[in-house]
């Protein structure tokens, strides 16, 4: 019997249909309260110590299993440029899709409430419980620091510090009980691109507010001193400076001094100031200055220099622009002293004592560097091992590459001497001709993640992979260059990856894949792996 | 003849962007971080067209009866009923209203509201439904 072709269409449409119906109505029986019991990071950083570090205790990944981690499920963002780190409780997993903060089931991928903001959500989402309720804030890149109720979503407050008219709140806040610290950077460093703008006159800055009513605490300037004029260009447009030290990444607590550290950037205009290129040690108090320690001076550059080194709102001389993008982290050495290890994009790596401020070791030009890393998102800490793992991203930043040949991957240090145990050099996994489909570019841009035994990794190219933490061996590697079917049933797909990387809880490795910024490959997938055999 | 009405239209389409960015550069009025916040780049760059076509549009037909497009072209408006000069409240509150909207041109749909104005000028009179509604009409040099 022939089948007529419109019979054959209408009843595939059907089945589509009723495909689509049984995802929808699985989606309807997820229950709307998410789980609140555990958590399994306490920050950007997992701890606010931005160790990095997850411990055995909160998750069951190793060395002897990780490679038994298949793709769970995939959903889809609404943005090809997720910028969020998720928050993960026993059976939810709160992230950021754009403008949305969503809170998915741990399970399924499917939302059980979805708070709707104004702009782009960029940071981690992190929480503190008051009594009988969790409070989550995250920042809106360009509207400010916003705490919602876990339980439904429901906007507490929002607030916008500092001082600066046009901010970007790019760094992830830390909660600390009753505190909250705002890290802030300017958009000065885009709109600078128009040569009739007047550079500059913003700094970054640190902000403290009530967690729990987002009343204001203190703010502090990056860039201390006020700017003032300092010449003009095209008869009429004023310059100024000093000006940018931009806060991007999450501060580091340290409860037994009452210090909160940071890093900056370079400065947007000259003259530099003092301040750019540094790691702070401010009193959570009130935000009041305990040491300052400037690694790199006289660095300034902004976005105008991407149009061109003459271009008239470029600081002359630019550069280098080796910024701290990767907060600090407060660890501990085998002699039970304080250690604050701070990554430059440079290349760099920096040992302080952290009550002081002074050098304890260092590690220079482990790669070369440049405008995106060298060290860019965030390095990880093991303390049982006293491994510092230090990502290496060295992709091609034109006049702001660092002299020499690239090293992208992953270097291990002794944290107590700074001296490089091990390191696993990436090269492109694809030839010349390979590369107009694919990233050639193979570096660590994004931040890890580290276990008892395993180092996370996640490569511009495209491909998450678990490390052995003693001599850097690849155990797991997956490659998200690809399509997914995504359970919200949005075409997805995977791309680069930077910025926050991946999260691990109990037999879960989370991921967003896809950076469409720097010339990087977008995306819109949220990979969820587990272990096999459970749950699958 | 309608080949120098719409070429002088063209014209002055470009200039008001110009003057305002002229204006801006010179007054510096968008030129800081302060003046970026929040909604003020919007309302300062909706003033800065509303003033530069003020400026090219309104008073230049005010006082010479031509803005810059038109006197290139050889163009002027006048009453339609005695060829007298146009007043100023006449040419701000009723014809400047109509200019605005060529610029929904590059706007698909919204193009049809600057064509409808624009379609009349293939009558008999050679007048845009603007210029019945502000009571003028070109004469040719």
């Amino acid at each position: 019997m022939k089948i007529p072709p419109l019979l054959i269409v209408i009843l595939a449409l059907n089945f589509t249909l009723l495909a689509q119906q049984s995802i929808a109505a699985d989606c309807e029986s997820t229950r709307k309260k998410p789980g609140l019991s555990t958590f399994y990071s306490d920050g950007w950083g997992i701890e606010k110590t931005n160790t990095r570090f997850q411990n055995q205790a909160k998750t069951s990944l190793s060395a002897a299993n990780v490679s038994q981690l298949k793709l769970k499920w995939v959903y889809g963002f609404s943005t090809h440029q997720p910028r969020s780190f998720p928050l993960v409780t026993e059976d939810t997993l709160f992230i950021a899709d754009g403008e949305n903060l969503l809170a998915l089931d741990r399970e399924t991928g499917c939302v059980r409430w979805q708070y709707s903001g104004k702009g782009d959500i960029g940071t981690a989402i992190v929480h503190r419980i008051i009594e009988d309720q969790v409070n989550l804030y995250f920042s809106d890149r360009m509207n400010g620091v916003i705490a919602v109720n876990a339980l439904d979503g429901q906007q507490l407050w929002h607030e916008t510090p500092g001082d600066n008219p046009i901010p970007m709140y790019s760094g992830t806040p830390l909660v600390d009980g009753e505190s909250i610290y705002v890290p802030l950077s300017s958009m000065e460093i885009a709109l600078v691109m128009n040569p009739l703008y007047g550079c500059c006159t913003t700094s970054g800055g640190m902000a403290s507010l009530n967690s729990e009513t987002g009343e204001f605490n203190w703010y502090i300037r990056s860039v201390p001193e006020l700017p003032h004029k300092t010449g003009s260009h095209f008869l009429f447009v004023e310059e100024y400076g000093p000006s940018g030290a931009p806060v991007w990444g999450t501060p580091t607590l340290d409860k037994k001094r009452s210090t909160l550290y940071f890093g900056t950037g370079q400065n947007y205009s000259r003259p530099a100031s003092d301040t750019s290129d540094s790691i702070f040690a401010v009193n959570t108090k009130d935000g009041s200055t305990r040491w300052i320690h400037q690694f790199t001076k006289g660095d300034a550059y902004n976005m105008a220099c991407n149009l061109g080194e003459d271009h008239v709102n470029c600081p002359r001389p630019m550069g280098p622009d080796v910024d701290f993008g990767a907060p600090p982290i407060l660890a501990t050495m085998k002699n039970g002293e304080g250690i604050l290890i701070a990554g430059q994009k440079s290349g760099d790596v920096h040992a302080m004592n952290p009550a002081t401020g002074e050098l304890i070791w260092q590690t220079m030009g482990i790669g070369r560097g440049g405008a995106l890393g060298g060290i860019h998102w965030g390095m990880a800490v093991n303390p049982d091992r006293e491994l510092l793992f230090v990502p290496i991203s060295d992709v091609f930043t034109g006049p702001l590459t660092g002299e020499g040949d690239g090293q992208p991957g992953l270097f291990a240090l002794d944290l107590n001497n700074g001296a490089i145990r091990w390191q696993q050099v990436r090269k492109p996994r694809h030839d010349e001709l390979a590369c107009a489909g694919r990233n050639c570019a193979a570096g660590l841009s994004a931040a890890i993640t580290a276990t008892s035994d395993l180092v996370f990794t996640s490569s511009l190219d495209g491909f998450i992979e678990a490390l052995d933490a003693s001599d850097g061996a690849v155990l797991w590697s997956f490659d998200t260059w690809r399509d997914f079917s995504a359970v919200n049933n949005i075409l997805t797909n995977g791309g680069s990856f930077d910025s926050h990387g991946p999260m691990v809880a109990d037999d879960l490795l989370i991921i967003s894949s896809g950076y469409g910024t720097f010339g990087q490959k977008g995306g819109n997938a949220l990979l969820v792996f587990q272990l096999q055999g459970e749950g699958l | 003849m309608l080949l120098r009405r719409l070429f002088s239209t063209l014209i002055d389409m470009v200039l008001v962007p110009f003057l305002a960015i002229l204006i801006m550069w010179v007054t510096g009025v968008l030129e800081h971080a302060e003046d970026f916040a929040a909604y003020r780049p919007v309302i300062t760059a909706l003033l800065l067209g509303i003033v530069s076509y003020l400026i090219l549009n309104a008073w230049l037909l005010w006082q010479r009866g031509q803005t810059i497009g038109k006197a290139l072209l050889g163009i002027s408006i006048v009453l339609a009923v005695d060829g007298g000069k146009v007043s100023i409240w006449r040419l701000i509150c009723i014809r400047a209203l109509f200019f605005p909207l060529l610029y929904l041109t590059v706007i698909p749909w919204f193009m049809l509201i600057p064509l409808l104005d624009h379609v009349l000028i293939f009558g008999k009179n050679q007048r845009c439904l603007h210029d019945y509604v502000s009571g003028t009409k070109v004469i040719y040099q």
